[in-house]
């Protein structure tokens, strides 16, 4: 079963509550999202199931992880468990598995919340970031950005990282940038070092 | 106030972090407003204030946008989904002189400019946060 024929019988929630409680093998539910920024501006299909009538979000650092559930400290001292399904899509740089979470991380996470307080994530996004910059320097690895009054460190990550000049399409050629141009950075922070790999780049004209 | 259902305006839409954070977004603050929050559907909108607009000039692309301060309630809805946030603006943005002329599509439909910005709650609502930016209507 994929998440694109549940939209079209089971109910979502039914759906997700399912899979939650282990009792369904699903793959590739993308309905909400997950999706890299490339498949999601090619494939214009809903970035969220109407038929879900509320969906909790969750915000914080991730504390633990016990089995499928991540233990989250939200950044206004609030608390939440997510759980993990084998439905919910997991995006860390591009799109990947559960597996690549880690104790420490960020997360943004919308799912449907379950009776015993969990929130079953239809869609995770770790670490992720989307930021509005000014380019203050340029090397082979990796950009130096202005953020506000801080200065950031961009990773320059080869296959992944691309740029956007003036609308066009993406690309690959980042030798377009220039120093003092503003740019919309979409990427992942890493804890480790503060630092964020770059996917996307946009910059105007 | 109640989200309404009268045409504002379309474009694009990006997202963005404010108050209390991880990260690089933990610098960012709560907004021209004072009270915006990632984990809130809030938005920002170009022309929240004068001095708002004196930044984000969106009228150098075309976009006469009306004023709509700190409070002011709008629905936002996914160009082709449909999938719809009902948000208070809490915050200037985004800076639209910036990327005059940038569209996004879906169903073969374009929106062109960035005319507001959303919290990742509000977003993520109605998209995927790693798309960046979604076609949007926006009502009031």
């Amino acid at each position: 079963m994929t998440a694109r024929q549940d939209h079209h019988g089971l109910g979502r929630r039914r759906f997700l509550t399912t899979a939650a409680l282990g009792g369904a093998t699903i793959v590739g539910a993308t309905a909400l999202g997950g999706l890299d920024a490339d498949a999601a501006f090619a494939a214009p299909a809903p970035s969220l199931d109407p038929a879900i009538a509320t969906t909790s979000f969750v915000e914080g650092r991730i504390t633990g992880i016990t089995g499928s559930i991540l233990e989250v400290a939200g950044s206004h001292g609030d608390n939440s468990r997510v759980q993990m399904t084998n439905a919910t899509s997991v995006w860390k740089v591009r799109e990947t598995t559960a597996e690549v979470i880690e104790v420490g991380d960020g997360l943004y996470a919308r799912g449907v919340p379950m009776p015993d307080g969990t929130v079953a994530a239809d869609a995770v996004w770790v670490n992720i970031v989307n930021l509005h910059t000014t380019i203050r320097g340029i090397e082979k690895r990796r950009l130096h950005l202005a953020h506000g009054r801080h200065e950031l460190v961009g990773n320059i990550i080869d296959g992944t990282s691309n740029a956007s000049y003036a609308g066009r399409a993406p690309t690959s050629d980042l030798s377009r940038l220039r120093i003092g141009q503003a740019a919309q950075v979409l990427g992942a922070w890493r804890p480790a070092d503060d630092s964020v790999d770059i996917v996307r780049v946009t910059v105007g004209h | 106030m109640a989200c309404g259902s009268t045409s504002l305006w379309a474009g694009e839409t990006s997202w963005f972090c404010c108050g209390n954070a991880w990260g690089p977004c933990a610098s960012t603050g709560g907004g021209a407003c004072g009270n915006c929050r990632s984990g809130a559907n809030h938005g920002a909108w170009p022309n929240a204030s004068q001095a708002c607009w004196d930044i984000t000039r969106p009228d150098l692309c075309g976009e006469n946008i009306p004023r709509r301060g700190c409070g002011s309630v709008m629905n936002v809805r996914h160009q082709c989904s449909g999938a719809t946030v009902c948000i208070t603006i809490t915050d200037c943005g985004p800076r639209t002189k910036e990327w005059c002329g940038e569209a996004t599509c879906c169903n073969g439909t374009c929106r062109t400019n960035r005319v507001l910005d959303l919290t990742p709650a509000a977003f993520s609502a109605i998209g995927s946060l790693s798309s960046g930016k979604l076609p949007v209507y926006i009502y009031e």
